[in-house]
C-alpha cells in the first residue's frame, strides 16, 4: 500500500510535468503567485487539463484492457491490437464515416464497440475451435485475423478514397483532445473501475473453464462481461485519439512479473504504470520536435515493439 | 582477311544506316520536340486522342478548348463536371493506371503529374507520355510554363498567352495587397487532424507566389507537413488563417469549421477579425496549377484580402 502511494504521487508529478509541457507558455509559478494572465490560464483549462486526463484514463484503460484479456485469452501475448480488436473497431469507424458521418461521438463509439466485440468474440472462438501446440501461437492468430479484418478496411476506404482520414486516427494522437472532445473516455474509466470490481474472477477465469466451473464460477458470463469491457474501453480510445499500440502488453507483463496475477492486487498497479508510460510518451513526443507534435502511438510504437522483442527473446520463465 | 572484310562489312552497313537517316531528316524537322518534366517525347504530329492522369492539365486543356479522351476515376471540381461521371472514358485512377483501358484506347498523348509520376515509365511505353510534374517551389512559374507549353503543343499559344496575361494582371494585384495583410498560416484538416505547411511545402506558394507573410515559426516543408495542435495555432496567433479541408476536397462532409470552432482557435487575431478563409479545396489539393484553378485561386485570396 505504502508503495501503492509513492507510485500514485510519481504519477501525480508526471501528470504535472504534463500539464506545462507545450507549445504555449504555461508557467507554474505564474499560476500559484496569481500573475497569469487570462489567455494562459484559459489555455491550461480548455486544453492542458483535458489532454492530461485523456491521457490517464486512456493510458490506465489500454493497459486493464489488455490484462483482462490476457487472462480470457489465457495468453500473456495478446492485447487489443493483436486480438483483432482494434482493427474491428477500425472497420466500425470506417463504416459510421461512410454511412452516418454526422453520428454524435457518443453513438460512434458505441458502433466501434459492437464490431470490437464482435472481432474478439471472433478472436477467442478461433482460439478455441484450433489447438494450440506453442504459447506464440496465439498472437499469430490474432495479429492473421487483425491483418484480415484491416484488409477489408483497407479495400472500402481506397475505394472510397478515406486512406488518409483513416490514417489520421489508426495512429493514436492526443493533440486535438480539448475540453469537449475527449469525455468519452469517462466511459472507459467507469469500466475500468467495474474491472476492478470483479477483478477476482477474472483472476479465476484466468485458470481456465473448467477450473472456474469448479469453483462455481460462471465462466460464459464472466468471459461476457469481460469482452464488453475491453471491447467498450478499446472503442473509447480508438474514437477520441486512435490506436494507442503495446500499452496493453508491456505493462501488463511488467507489473506481472513484479508481483504475479492476482489481479486485485495487480489492478491498480498496471493502470498507474500505463498511465505514467502514456504520458512518458506524450511529453516525450511534444518535445523533441517542438512546436509540431510526435504522435503518441509512435512513441509507443518504437518503444513497444523493442520490449515485445525482448519478452519474445529473454529466457522463458514465468511467460506464459 | 576475315576480320577485315567484317569490318568492311559493318561499316557498309553503319553507311547505309546514315544514308536512311539523312533521307528521314526532312520529316523529323517537322517534329514538335516537348520537353518535360522526366525528359523530351517528340511528336510527329499534333496529338488528337489525349488521356491526362493529371486534372491540372485537364483544366488547362478544358480552358484552351482541346478535348480529352479520357481521365482517372475521383471527384472533380463543377467546371470540369463533363468529365465526371460515365461520359467519357475512365483510365484507372491517379495512383493505379489502368493499362489495358490505356493501351485500348490508342492514344496519341498521355499526361502524368504529381501523384501519376511515378508511372511516367510504364505509361511511355504505351504512347507518348509528357510528365507536367510542377516544383512546388517554383510553383507559378513552372505551372505558367506548362500552360503556355500545352497551347503551343496544341496550336493554341493566343489563348494561352491571353489566359496567362490575365493570371499574371491578377496575381500581381493579389501581391501588392498581400504583402500587408499580416502574418499566415496555413494548415490542412484530414479525419480530425491538422497538419500545418510552410514557406518550401507542398502549398508554400501561398508564401512564395502570393506573397503572404508566414507566421514565425510556420517552417514545415515537404509534402504531408507537419502535425500542428490548436495551442500552436494559438501561439503563433496568425493574422490570417487558411484552410485546406482535405475531406471536402474528395467530395466528402468537410469537417473543419467544426473542428476549429473552439475557444482556442476564437482567441486568435485570424478569428477575431473574421480572417479564417476556407481555400477552394479541389482548387488546392485535386487540380493545383491548371489554369482555370489558378485564376480561382489568385481570385477567392484577393476577394479576401480585400474584404478585410
Amino acid at each position: 500500500m505504502k508503495y501503492l502511494i509513492s507510485a500514485s504521487l510519481l504519477i501525480i508529478c508526471l501528470a504535472a510535468v504534463s500539464l506545462f509541457v507545450g507549445v504555449s507558455d504555461v508557467s507554474l509559478a505564474r499560476i500559484i503567485d496569481g500573475t497569469a494572465d487570462q489567455r494562459q490560464i484559459m489555455v491550461l483549462a480548455v486544453s492542458r487539463i483535458p489532454r492530461t486526463i485523456a491521457l490517464l484514463l486512456a493510458g490506465s484503460g489500454m493497459a486493464i484492457a489488455g490484462t483482462i484479456l490476457q487472462m480470457l485469452a489465457r495468453n500473456r501475448f495478446v492485447e487489443p491490437s493483436t486480438t483483432g480488436t482494434v482493427e474491428s473497431a477500425g472497420l466500425g469507424m470506417l463504416v459510421v464515416l461512410l454511412v452516418a458521418p454526422d453520428l454524435p461521438v457518443m453513438a460512434k463509439m458505441l458502433v466501434a464497440a459492437v464490431f470490437a466485440l464482435a472481432g474478439t468474440g471472433l478472436f477467442l472462438a478461433v482460439l478455441r475451435a484450433m489447438p494450440l501446440r506453442s504459447i506464440l501461437m496465439v498472437p499469430l492468430v490474432g495479429i492473421m485475423l487483425g491483418g484480415m479484418i484491416s484488409a477489408v478496411t483497407t479495400f472500402f476506404a481506397y475505394r472510397f478514397d478515406l486512406l488518409q482520414s483513416m490514417g489520421a486516427w489508426a495512429n493514436g494522437d492526443f493533440s486535438a483532445v480539448l475540453r469537449g472532445r475527449y469525455e468519452t473516455l469517462w466511459v472507459a474509466f467507469a469500466l475500468t473501475i467495474a474491472a476492478y470490481i470483479a477483478a477476482d474472477r477474472f483472476t479465476v477465469a484466468g485458470m481456465g473453464e473448467e477450473f472456474s466451473t469448479n469453483l462455481g464460477l460462471n465462466y460464459q458470463r464472466i468471459m461476457a462481461i469481460g469482452l464488453v469491457i475491453v471491447s467498450m474501453v478499446t472503442a473509447s480510445v480508438v474514437v477520441t485519439a486512435g490506436v494507442v499500440p503495446f500499452l496493453g502488453l508491456i505493462v501488463p507483463n511488467l507489473v506481472s512479473m513484479a508481483m504475479g496475477d492476482n489481479l486485485r492486487r495487480s489492478l491498480p498497479w498496471i493502470g498507474l504504470c500505463g498511465a505514467g508510460l502514456i504520458l512518458v510518451c506524450d511529453i516525450i513526443g511534444r518535445t523533441i520536435n517542438a512546436p509540431f507534435e510526435i504522435p503518441v502511438g509512435t512513441v509507443l510504437g518504437v518503444i513497444g515493439s523493442l520490449f515485445f522483442l525482448y519478452l519474445l527473446l529473454r529466457r522463458p520463465s514465468r511467460v506464459a | 582477311m576475315p576480320v577485315f572484310s567484317r569490318r568492311v562489312a559493318v561499316t557498309t552497313f553503319l553507311a547505309g544506316v546514315a544514308s536512311l537517316m539523312v533521307l528521314a531528316g526532312p520529316a523529323d524537322a517537322a517534329d514538335i520536340t516537348f520537353r518535360h518534366a522526366s525528359g523530351e517525347t517528340t511528336f510527329s504530329k499534333q496529338p488528337v486522342k489525349v488521356l491526362t492522369f493529371d486534372i491540372a492539365t485537364l483544366d488547362t486543356l478544358t480552358a484552351l478548348g482541346v478535348d480529352v479522351a479520357g481521365v482517372p476515376k475521383g471527384h472533380k471540381p463543377d467546371y470540369l463536371s463533363k468529365y465526371d461521371g460515365g461520359n467519357v472514358l475512365t483510365i484507372g485512377t491517379v495512383f493505379e493506371p489502368d493499362y489495358e483501358a490505356v493501351a485500348a484506347a490508342h492514344p496519341d498523348l498521355i499526361v502524368v503529374a504529381g501523384r501519376s509520376r511515378a508511372k511516367y515509365a510504364d505509361l511511355a511505353k504505351i504512347a507518348p507520355t509528357i510528365d507536367m510534374t510542377v516544383n512546388s517551389e517554383k510553383f507559378l512559374s513552372e505551372a505558367e510554363e506548362n500552360v503556355r507549353k500545352l497551347g503551343t503543343l496544341f496550336g493554341k499559344q493566343d489563348q494561352a498567352e491571353a489566359l496567362i496575361a490575365k493570371l499574371n494582371a491578377s496575381t500581381a494585384e493579389l501581391k501588392q495587397k498581400s504583402a500587408h495583410a499580416g502574418k499566415s498560416m496555413l494548415i490542412l484538416t484530414t479525419g480530425g487532424k491538422m497538419s500545418s505547411f510552410g514557406p518550401g511545402s507542398r502549398f508554400g506558394m501561398l508564401f512564395s507566389d502570393y506573397g503572404f507573410q508566414p507566421a514565425e515559426s510556420t517552417g514545415a516543408k515537404g509534402m504531408h507537413g507537419n502535425p500542428a495542435s490548436y495551442e500552436y495555432i494559438l501561439k503563433e496567433n496568425p493574422d490570417w488563417l487558411f484552410v485546406i479541408d482535405r475531406d471536402a476536397a474528395i467530395g466528402r462532409e468537410g469537417a473543419a469549421k467544426k473542428m476549429l470552432d473552439n475557444e482556442l482557435v476564437a482567441q486568435t487575431t485570424a478569428a477575431k477579425a473574421g480572417h479564417i478563409v476556407y481555400l477552394d479545396p479541389t482548387s488546392w489539393y485535386v487540380v493545383g496549377g491548371g489554369i482555370t484553378a489558378m485564376q480561382k485561386t489568385v481570385d477567392q485570396l484577393t476577394a479576401a484580402v480585400d474584404k478585410k
